[in-house]
This record gives structure tokens, sequence and C-alpha cells, in this order.
């Protein structure tokens, strides 16, 4: 099934938008957690993590499930398919890795929150997880940039099924 | 019909891309399995750092 022109245009302006607003969401979530984990400030600790919640819980998260899905609907509504390129292939997977990934960590994020509202401020505790929060952001920002450069640069390679699809759609001579 | 051409191998952006993601796997089962096991009894870095950690304590107050 092909989108119309005027709809396939459509959902590419949302799977663009959705994408790239990740990664601008995400680098936004780093730089916080960045200056959470470097800062001496307790009021800097105590304003950062719980604005890096929101940030995840309200940005990261919805945009990332719209990428996931506009990407579903752009590649099966176009004559890409979902299956047939490897680069169509790296980038879902990848896409669905970082989602995965990025759910597993809301349980993380919610408890740096939640530490940075406690008094005395456990720096301990706050250092560890601004940690593993510092990682895992920048793990997803230069995961997600792999699918940025896939799709511009779109490398050539069709899959085994593709390759049958494209033969079996050539008229025979 | 005519028999269907021969499949090209496998790209070589893809075995590129997969050898560097499983590079990257591998460097970081190492990084956590080498870090975690004695790291159990070591005391937290961040937790001899008691001047630091006084005065974002005293600012706090």
């Amino acid at each position: 099934m092909t989108m119309p022109p005027r709809l396939r245009k459509f959902t590419l302006t949302l799977h663009v938008t959705s994408s790239v607003g990740l990664l601008g969401a995400i680098a936004a979530f780093l730089a916080l957690a960045v200056t959470a984990l470097t800062s001496q400030n307790a009021q800097m600790m105590r304003a950062a993590y719980p604005a890096m919640q929101l940030i995840a819980r309200f940005v990261v998260v919805p945009l990332g499930f719209a990428s996931l899905l506009t990407g579903l609907i752009q590649s099966l509504g176009t004559p890409w398919g979902l299956f047939r390129h490897y680069w169509v292939l790296v980038k879902l997977l990848l896409t669905v890795f970082a989602v995965t990934v990025l759910l597993l960590k809301i349980e993380l994020i919610n408890y740096a929150a939640r530490l940075a509202t406690e008094t005395p401020l456990p720096h301990a505790d706050l250092r560890c997880t601004g940690i593993q929060l510092v990682v895992h952001a920048a793990g997803g920002l230069l995961v997600l940039l792999v699918p940025v450069v896939l799709s511009v640069y779109k490398p050539p390679g069709t899959t085994r099924y593709g390759w049958r699809k494209q033969f079996a759609q050539r008229p025979s001579v | 019909m005519a028999d269907p051409p021969f499949y090209p191998s496998t790209p070589r952006w893809l075995r590129i891309f997969a050898i560097a993601v499983g590079a990257v796997a591998l460097l970081l089962v190492v990084l956590v399995h080498g870090t975690s096991g004695p790291r159990h009894n070591i005391p937290f870095i961040g937790s001899l750092d008691h001047s630091a950690t006084h005065a974002a304590q005293e600012s706090d107050r």
C-alpha cells in the first residue's frame, strides 16, 4: 500500500520533526545531567533533576514513540518498505533499542528526582545516579545520530526479502 | 519465467557497522564486568570528597 504524495509528505514532516526533536530533547537532558553532576551548588542539583524528569516524561518519551510510529507509517506507506532495505531495518532496530532503554531508565530518572528533594542532599547517591544518567543520555544521543546519518545517505543494499520482492515486481520478459 | 538473479553479498557499510556495534558491545561488557567486581569493596570516590560534600550541605541549609 502506497500513500498519496500529499499524505506521504505530511507523515515525512511528522517523522523528521519528531526524530530531530527527540535528538534535541536528549541533548537538553544531557546538558542538565552534566550540569547537575559537576555542580557544587545544591540549589542547582535540586532544580536540575526534577527538570530532567519533566523533560524525560513529557518530551523525550512522547517524541520517542512519535518517531517510532511515524517511521513505521512512513516505511510501510512508501515503496521503501520496512524489511526491504538494510538502512531502513537498521534505523528501526536502533530506534526500538533506544526507546526500550529509555523506558527501562525512567525509574532511574524518577529516583534521581526523588533524591534531589531529600534534606540533606544525598550527594554520594546523587553522584552515582547522575553518572548513570550522563552515560545513558550520551549513549542515546550517539545511537540516535546513526538513524539521522542513514536517512540522509540512504546507503544501498537490499535484504533477501527486498531482493525477492524487487524481482517479483519486475515484468517478465 | 526467467531465473532470479544472484543475491548480492551483504553491503560493506553494514559489515563495518556490525563490527563497530560488536566492538562497542564487547567494550561495554568488559567495562561493566571489570568495574563491578572489586569496586564493591572500595568506598565510592564521591563520598571521600568530604570538603565538597560538606560545603554543599552547608550551602543547602
